[in-house]
């Protein structure tokens, strides 16, 4: 009989097209044959794990970086990794790896399982608020993975990226470039720990910012200019202040029409320009405890801008309403061009 | 054989059935060819049928034999076994003028059998049996350990290749040493 391994190598190629991605990592382990045979083949001819969702996690205790990856009818597949005897886990099993760097160990692993990976993710989610400040090795694990995907010249289709971080803007700026523009839709960073913000200068500038239509900014972003919010469809942003200039200025740019923003909202933490807001948008339309201004637009017909003040939750939403849910008694301005 | 689309098969095949008569198009005569495998059992087959093999389609479509040039030159395949051809041909009447089916549950289970079947329709270039196949060969991989794949498959580890790889070259080398001394030994 022949063996498996002496098969032709196109029916060889099929057979693993065939296969669970699970399966075809089984077989890298059979023997060097097969493992050269796989390593070597396009990563077009391997199957597509369907993954939905990736997490990496990187952790200050034991276990210090976890790999989580969702397959497409929910199973999950988690690996970690702990510097303590060099170990990685499988599903739970442990097994000492011979590399002495685990960080290395975790991102050829990483590099390995994503050749299985066709189909657009709809979350990736980087989780990098592993006190830093306690263990700065860790950070390395990132900067790494850039360079791992640099260097393969892959990105990761992605609609959703979620990063959380602890002080830094370079913890976004290093993660940003590895999900793939086309399908990236959103973009969210949130922070544990972080109440003072952090500067957004260099992360406005990257490809992704600028072209994504969803964002969520969930640490105070300091220095904010409203030009570079703008782009986005929605927007969820926690910012320290914002001046009633600016603020004049985003809804001029949304009644202009040169965004297309729908439901969106500022969390102000310190709002102290009632009184300006007031001078520039006139009285506003008192609800419970919210302020809430009408705007007509440019060539949008029924179409109305409405900003809401939520005082008592230091939030300032933009919203499309229709004209006949603009409720009786509130003043809807014309557009004005100045 | 019968020649309808039933796919049993035999050595001594029997005529083909006339189309039925409500059939509005044109009656054109089916032409046949025969083929063999290592047991020499000869397999008559209807270019139809045929059709499925892009090797053998190949090799029939210019050749325009008469019934009798084709029962006297039977398409010779010495690699394949008597039993793996009966399966292909019984597949390609089963077949003939049909779309596939997504899958196929009756191929062999036993994985010797599937093996010579998987490497038989890859020579003959029957491109949707061997797509059945290689699924069939995924499924059985699936789920095994790298020891129960080994096991199951015969393969050796790498220690063992490695071990066997030195005793053949060793064995090479003497068996080197041994001609050379043989020919020393006639040149004097």
């Amino acid at each position: 009989m022949s063996s498996l391994i002496e098969m032709p190598e196109l029916v060889l190629e099929r057979i693993i097209g065939f296969s669970h991605f699970t399966a075809v990592l089984t077989l890298r382990q059979v023997c060097r044959d097969f493992r050269n045979f796989i390593d070597d083949l396009k990563d077009s001819k391997l199957p597509d794990a369907k993954f939905s969702k990736i997490e990496i996690e990187l952790k200050e205790d034991g276990e210090k970086i976890i790999f989580e990856f969702v397959g497409p009818d929910d199973s999950l597949y988690r690996l970690k990794y702990a510097e303590a005897g060099n170990r990685r886990k499988f599903n739970g099993k442990g097994k000492m790896v011979m590399n002495a760097d685990i960080i290395d160990v975790a991102i050829q692993d990483v590099e390995l399982i994503l050749r299985f990976q066709k189909s657009p993710l709809k979350r990736l989610y980087c989780d990098s608020n592993a006190y830093i400040h306690i263990d700065p090795s860790i950070h390395c694990l990132p900067i790494k993975l850039n360079d791992m995907f640099k260097m393969l010249n892959r990105k990761i289709k992605t609609r959703e990226l979620s990063i959380v971080i602890t002080n830094f803007q370079s913890e976004v700026t290093i993660i940003l470039p590895i999900a793939d523009l086309e399908t990236l839709e959103c973009i969210d960073v949130y922070s544990y720990y972080n109440d003072t913000g952090i500067e957004i200068d260099d992360i406005v500038k990257t490809e992704q910012w600028k072209k994504v239509k969803e964002m969520n900014f969930k640490v105070p972003a300091l220095n904010l200019k409203v030009e570079d919010i703008c782009h986005f469809s929605r927007f969820n942003i926690k910012v320290n202040t914002i001046s009633a200039k600016d603020l004049d200025c985003l809804k001029k740019t949304i009644t202009s029409g040169s965004s297309n923003v729908e439901f969106s909202c500022l969390k102000v933490i310190n709002f102290d320009e009632n009184e300006e807001i007031l001078n520039l948008w006139g009285p506003a339309y008192l609800s419970e405890s919210s302020s809430q201004w009408y705007f007509r637009s440019k060539d949008s017909g029924e179409d109305i801008l409405v900003v809401n003040y939520q005082q008592d939750r230091d939030k300032i939403h933009f919203d499309v309403f229709e004209l006949e849910d603009v409720p009786n008694g509130a003043i809807v301005q014309e557009y004005n061009e100045n | 054989m019968s020649s309808t689309e039933q796919g049993t098969s035999s050595a001594a095949p029997a005529e083909p059935t006339t189309a039925p008569e409500s059939a509005a198009a044109p009656e054109v005569p089916e032409s046949f060819y025969y083929v063999h495998g290592k047991d020499k059992v000869v397999h008559k087959v209807s270019a139809g049928a045929l059709q499925h093999s892009a090797l053998i389609h190949g090799m029939i479509s210019n050749l325009g034999y008469t019934e009798e040039q084709a029962k006297a030159n039977p398409f010779p395949f010495e690699n394949i076994d008597g039993d793996i051809l009966q399966m292909v041909v019984d597949w390609c009447n089963q077949h003939k003028g049909k779309p596939t089916p997504p899958e196929d549950t009756n191929l062999p289970k036993q994985k010797e059998k599937l093996f010579d079947l998987v490497l038989a329709v890859n020579y003959l270039e029957i491109k949707e049996l061997l797509t059945y196949c290689c699924k069939q060969v995924a499924m059985m991989v699936k789920g095994k350990s790298p020891e129960e794949i080994r096991e199951i498959w015969m393969i050796p580890t790498d220690a063992e290749d490695e071990a066997a790889e030195k005793e053949a070259k060793k064995r090479a080398g003497k068996e080197a040493a041994g001609e050379t001394a043989a020919a020393a030994g006639d040149a004097k």
